[in-house]
């Protein structure tokens, strides 16, 4: 820490984080383990956490993984609540099922639902509470929105009424928790290259699409989204809580 | 994964320098690496934070300016060779009950909030755009504004006109300048204790007030402020444009 300047830096703290194993997650659970953190990685695919383990343990902080659905609520709150460090939650596990509005299934409805919205409060809870009862001297918390959190879009009706409840639900966390110096925040990204989004980029009208509505005429990396959550998780941003870091590219801004 | 806040080889210009936020500004710049050239109307101001940077290992020019003296500044600017980030701080508070207002406190605060805030702006953006090697190595220009660009508050008005002018003008900027690789942002603190602030908290009453209104229970620091602008400053935050860092403790979430 400079006279004025704080580091982003993260020694020390334990950080949780939901669907690791891919995109924005594996992005944020290896940024925040450069920043010095220990990363605890809850992730669907057993392999894919082995990997993730290996990439970790090279930057010589702690990991542990948890083989799991972030639906599956009993599981997950065994897991949190006995956890005996836990300062930073990267809520990021989501999904997406790009359907126009009048075609949307019944069950694309639930299965977004309970991943973006029921999912995300239900370990954001789990994980507030633990951090309370750990007597930890404050915590941060990123629940991962979206620019889609903040405006619409083409066939993403049901992600948006669950990113816009996202940003809702980090509002109304930061108030309640704000008493015991645990900061809640959003980071809201344009659409960025990632396992999951590579079936959208490769139709070249969805390209298109992506890149005439971001100013800055670029593809947000994973790398620009885990920068973020690691300055929104350290100290750099201790003053920080209730609001959203958007990563756009000037997308929203127009 | 993590692009750690750095500005080597960056030079930054930072208005309203010589005393509170920007000099807490100009000295984190400078300690992240870039060359700070600082513009105060006070020399005496100026020599202390030269001196500050200097301590530091850090490297800065100082002008004295007033910054509503747009032909001075212009002056000043042909004496740079080159300009990558701005922070256009300069600006001044007289609150008010809006049915008292004066008609020379309204016109004075909107000259200086606005008024020299756009040209300033102006001026270096072309200086920036000037550039020839800027689609490689962006600019950033980082406006303060205040969470009373985002709420009102009692008293504020006028303040509250200009920094919502503010805000609208950075997301103007960012859709303009956008291809030219230049971001644009602003930071939004609440109160931070500078001498302008320590001013308002000689009330007892207000500042009692005030920091209800935080849920953090705290009001900014400085190096708080200075840090999310030398995030903003950075290729951290390469993505980032047309967007607010919201430093305000949760007030604006309620």
């Amino acid at each position: 820490m400079g006279l004025f300047l704080k580091d982003i830096n993260l020694k020390g703290k334990t950080a949780l984080i939901t669907g690791a194993t891919k995109g924005l997650g594996r992005g944020a659970a290896i940024a925040l383990a450069q920043a010095g953190a220990n990363v605890i990685a809850i992730g669907r695919n057993q392999n894919e956490l082995n990997t993730l383990e290996k990439i970790i343990k090279k930057l010589k902080v702690k990991y542990e993984s948890i083989n799991c659905d972030v639906n599956d609520y009993y599981k997950i709150k065994t897991y949190i609540s006995n956890l005996r460090n836990l300062d930073i939650l990267v809520n990021n596990a989501g999904t997406n099922i790009p359907e126009p509005f009048l075609n949307v299934k019944n069950s694309s409805l639930e299965t977004i639902l309970n991943v973006n919205t029921k999912a995300v409060f239900n370990v954001a809870q789990l994980c507030a509470n633990q951090m309370i009862k750990l007597k930890k001297k404050g915590g941060s918390i990123i629940n991962i929105s979206s620019i889609f959190g903040l405006v619409a879009g083409q066939n993403r009706t049901v992600y948006s009424m669950t990113k816009f409840g996202v940003e809702g639900l980090t509002k109304g966390m930061s108030i309640d928790l704000a008493k015991y110096n645990i900061r809640v925040n959003s980071v809201c990204p344009n659409i960025v290259l990632t396992p999951r989004t590579k079936k959208y980029f490769s139709n070249k009208k969805y390209n298109k699409y992506v890149k005439e509505n971001t100013p800055l005429n670029k593809v947000v990396t994973v790398s620009d989204v885990a920068t973020s959550i690691a300055f929104l998780a350290s100290e750099a941003a201790s003053m920080i809580t209730g609001t959203s870091i958007i990563i756009d590219g000037g997308w929203t801004a127009r | 994964m993590l692009k750690k806040i750095n500005l080597k080889n960056k030079i930054a210009l930072v208005t309203g320098a010589g005393k509170g936020i920007g000099k807490a500004c100009a000295i984190a710049l400078a300690e992240a690496g870039a060359k700070v050239i600082i513009i105060s109307r006070t020399q005496n101001d100026l020599n202390k934070v030269s001196k500050i940077i200097k301590k530091t290992k850090g490297s800065s020019r100082s002008f004295v300016c007033d910054v509503t003296d747009d032909k001075a500044f212009k002056v000043i600017l042909n004496k740079i060779k080159k300009l990558d980030i701005l922070v256009n701080n300069a600006g001044n508070n007289r609150p008010e009950h809006f049915t008292k207002v004066k008609k020379e406190d309204m016109e004075y605060m909107t000259d200086l909030n606005m008024k020299a805030v756009f040209h300033i702006a102006q001026l270096c953006s072309k200086k920036m755009v000037n550039f020839k090697n800027r689609k490689l190595i962006g600019g950033s220009i980082i406006h303060m504004s205040s969470q009373l660009g985002k709420v009102g508050c009692e008293g504020r008005n006028v303040y509250n006109m200009n920094k919502f002018g503010v805000e609208g003008l950075a997301r103007g900027m960012a859709c303009e300048l956008a291809k030219y690789n230049i971001r644009v942002n602003t930071v939004c603190p609440t109160f931070v204790e500078t001498p302008m602030v320590k001013e308002f908290f000689k009330n007892k009453n207000f500042k009692r007030k005030m920091l209800k209104n935080i849920p953090l229970g705290r009001v900014a620091e400085e190096s708080d402020v200075a840090t999310a602008v030398a995030f903003l400053a950075s290729d951290s935050s390469a993505m980032i444009t047309g967007t607010s860092f919201v430093v305000d403790g949760g007030w604006t979430a309620q």
